[in-house]
């Protein structure tokens, strides 16, 4: 009668604390590592250059002692990578030809494409997931703040943050209240398509609703919006290895657009 | 310190005044608690009490509100919120920031207060709650204990002279529950300030002594001290708001024969995290069965696992038979009704009617004899001349009477409910309870996780205690109690 299915549990997409240089940067200087880094990568053409990146952002990760293994989607989008690469190989024929079996052909092109492809699917992701596992959300949005985000706008941000997770969780129980009364998700028609997404979402606007208005008498209730500005307790500080990750920036970004405008 | 003279308040679109003709004199050091059935006027009257019920809410307002001399009506929002603070039923849901020092520096960062009394100030209202290891927490990762004690300091430390509570124990367990009281307690010792408390439960107040205010209907019928009226009603024979249930009877008897639910070893993880551990038991029909234990402990993860909505990840749960595994859950909706927590959440059709037939018709059973159980249904929650009406206009109680019929309609032999007396005042809990009474009578069987002892005491046949995600207790009630005794949790027994 006991069974055992136990399965490794995942963990959602979200900052993973630490004391690692990663987990010590300013918020914006990561920020703009991560907007430049992916223009850049698609700046560059050389696809050892893009792999050799993928590998320093890997290397990043363990050692700011990230388990990107067990990040929920992690492997779905290291599949996708796989499957792109497989896909050039398969397809482009060029350069000279490396395996020629009849109707599989594979190309020194062809390898070149995939790794390019790939790895620049890779950069994004893997630049997108330092970011978000290495920041806390409240020191981004205190960040911006402090750099000049009007606050009822940082605020938008901290509320939306902190929402995400709450209505993740109110949709699950949603969900499994309507399995609860025998709501069947296989939709056959348009009609049916609606009548499930109203029964789903309207219990979520109104709790929404309700949500709004319990946040709003506790800001009036605190001040919020008394004043112009405000004062900060928490201050996200610009230190000297932020200058350092800043200028090591200025240099990537330097090298790749001379070494693409150089051919 | 407050000074309330015929105060009166209609939200828009109500035909009933939600505040009517309120007269009320409060002293500084004063401990007051408000108290009546759900929709009396106590939310409104510390909505009021803060000047946010006429800056924020449309409605017509008449009579006189002072609070420290200041005319609350007349005055901006943030002059008042500098005199008084609110701590509202759900900490959740009032949390502007996403970590605790954040949390409680946020109306002081409002009011632009220089960095170095925030930190102190910070420092100061953590300690008073007993929260000063809890300042580099993030909220998501506090209980729900902490999470109050963290909004009491979010308002403590703007330095109010009035602190207002509205149910601020109502989603907590008992354990968290006399946590909190005990916050209270030391707030009003070290702080010296004017407390008002709105709350159902009134066993947790009774050693303040408290000035009670009763309301009923937006109006105040009792103003004296919580002793006195407990001794009035009792007298009267009826029920003081907040007090004891006052429907008499046993527990619900045990029938014996093939259980309705069989666990074997179950063990069940969530986010990675063993939640149930080693659970084994089996309930019969005719079992009213009471699942009790701190918020976090396994309850409504068990709950869940009954129905096959979280499937084991060790050991088997069996529901007349079926094995939760091998069955869908739409098969296993049939022989199982489960009523959730928050109303809201299992609100989906467009009237009353749709709403009570909404599960028969997705199982395409919705017969003629549905239709006359769910009249009848519905008759007895008084809710049939409102058929036509959409269910988020009911009020709480109706809407938990509605959720209640919803899954009674297609008749399951097991009904589990998760916290559903939460935020119900005892009259309309004590109607749930007769209603599920009823159903054990002709044999169905009833799981419900529930934080009132008094309750469990009065109606359950059987205890299920969980600690950490172990059954730690399975007996009898009377004998549950005993061993809960033994083991120290007081805030779980009944009192006498």
């Amino acid at each position: 009668m006991r069974r055992s299915r136990r399965a490794r549990g995942t963990a959602r997409i979200a900052y993973q604390p630490g004391r690692s240089i990663l987990h010590r940067l300013h918020p914006l200087v990561k920020g703009a590592w991560l907007l430049v880094g992916t223009v850049l990568v698609f700046v560059v053409r050389s696809p050892w250059a893009v792999d050799g990146a993928v590998a320093v952002l890997l290397a990043a990760s363990v050692l700011a002692g990230l388990r990107l293994g067990r990040v929920r989607g992690v492997r779905l989008l290291a599949s996708t990578a796989l499957l792109l690469g497989v896909l050039q190989v398969a397809f482009v024929h060029e350069g000279s030809a490396l395996v020629d079996w009849g109707p599989l052909a594979i190309f020194s092109g062809g390898i070149e494409a995939g790794c390019y492809v790939a790895g620049r699917f890779l950069c994004v992701v893997l630049l997108s997931y330092l970011f978000v596992l290495t920041t806390e959300p409240s020191d981004l949005a205190y960040g911006l703040m402090q750099a000049g985000l009007p606050y009822r706008y940082g605020f938008a941000l901290v509320t939306a943050l902190r929402l995400v997770p709450v209505f993740e969780e109110e949709g699950q129980t949603v969900y499994c209240a309507q399995l609860a009364r025998g709501v069947q998700y296989d939709v056959r028609s348009p009609r049916q398509l609606w009548n499930l997404a109203r029964q789903f979402f309207l219990p979520l606007m109104v709790s929404a609703l309700g949500k709004v208005d319990t946040l709003a008498v506790s800001m009036e209730g605190r001040c919020f919006g008394a004043h112009d500005g405000r004062t900060f307790l928490r201050e996200v500080q610009v230190t000297r290895m932020d200058q350092i990750a800043l200028g090591l920036l200025g240099l990537v970004a330097v090298a790749a657009l001379v070494a693409r405008i150089g051919g | 310190m407050i000074e309330l003279r015929s105060l009166s308040f209609c939200y828009e679109g109500s035909h009933q005044p939600a505040l009517s003709d309120i007269h009320l004199t409060i002293g500084p050091d004063e401990f007051v608690v408000v108290a009546g059935p759900s929709g009396c006027g106590k939310s409104t009257l510390a909505l009021a009490l803060c000047g946010i019920l006429f800056r924020q809410f449309e409605g017509q307002a008449s009579g006189l509100v002072t609070v420290d001399g200041m005319d609350v009506r007349s005055r901006p929002i943030y002059d008042v919120a500098d005199v008084v603070g609110l701590v509202q039923q759900n900490p959740e849901n009032q949390f502007c920031t996403l970590t605790v020092q954040d949390e409680v520096a946020f109306g002081l960062e409002n009011r632009c207060l220089p960095r170095a009394e925030i930190e102190e100030r910070v420092a100061w209202a953590l300690q008073i709650v007993g929260g000063e290891h809890l300042r580099e927490r993030m909220l998501a990762t506090l209980s729900g204990g902490e999470k109050q004690k963290v909004a009491i300091a979010a308002m403590m430390a703007a330095g109010p002279r009035v602190l207002i509570f509205d149910e601020p124990t109502s989603n907590l367990d008992p354990t968290a529950t006399a946590e909190v009281f005990g916050v209270i307690a030391d707030i009003r010792k070290k702080a010296k300030i004017l407390v008002i408390v709105i709350e159902h439960k009134l066993r947790f107040l009774e050693p303040f002594a408290p000035r009670l205010v009763a309301m009923e209907s937006g109006r105040i019928v009792y103003d004296g001290t919580l002793a006195a009226w407990q001794g009035r009603s009792q007298d009267a024979g009826t029920r003081a708001p907040g007090g004891r249930l006052a429907i008499p009877g046993s527990g619900a008897r045990r029938v014996q024969g093939a259980p309705v639910v069989r666990v074997r070893d179950l063990a069940v993880e969530r986010g990675g995290r063993t939640v149930l551990q080693g659970v084994s038991l089996e309930i019969g029909g005719g079992e009213l069965v009471a699942v009790m234990g701190d918020n976090g402990s396994g309850k409504t993860t068990f709950l869940l696992s009954l129905l096959g909505l979280l499937k084991p990840d060790e050991g088997c749960v069996e529901i007349c038979g079926l094995d939760t595994c091998q069955t869908p859950v739409s098969r296993m909706a049939r022989l199982v009704g489960y009523v959730f927590q928050n109303p809201d959440h299992q609100l989906f059709a467009d009237s009353v009617w749709k709403e009570a037939t909404f599960a028969a018709r997705n199982m395409q059973i919705l017969d003629q004899a549905t239709e006359v159980r769910v009249s009848r249904l519905l008759e007895r929650c008084e809710l049939l001349e409102r058929r036509e009406e959409h269910p988020y206009r009911l009020s709480y109680g109706q809407k938990r009477r509605l959720n209640l019929v919803s899954v009674l309609a297609h008749g399951p032999r097991l009904i589990l409910l998760d916290e559903v007396l939460i935020g119900q005042d005892p009259a309309s809990a004590a109607f749930v309870l007769q209603v599920l009474r009823g159903r054990v009578g002709q044999g169905d069987t009833v799981v419900m996780a529930n934080h009132d002892p008094e309750v469990t005491s009065r109606y359950a046949s059987r205890l299920l205690f969980f600690e950490k995600g172990h059954l730690l207790v399975d007996a009898p009630a009377v004998d549950g109690f005993e061993q809960l005794r033994a083991m120290g949790k007081d805030a779980y027994l009944p009192r006498g």
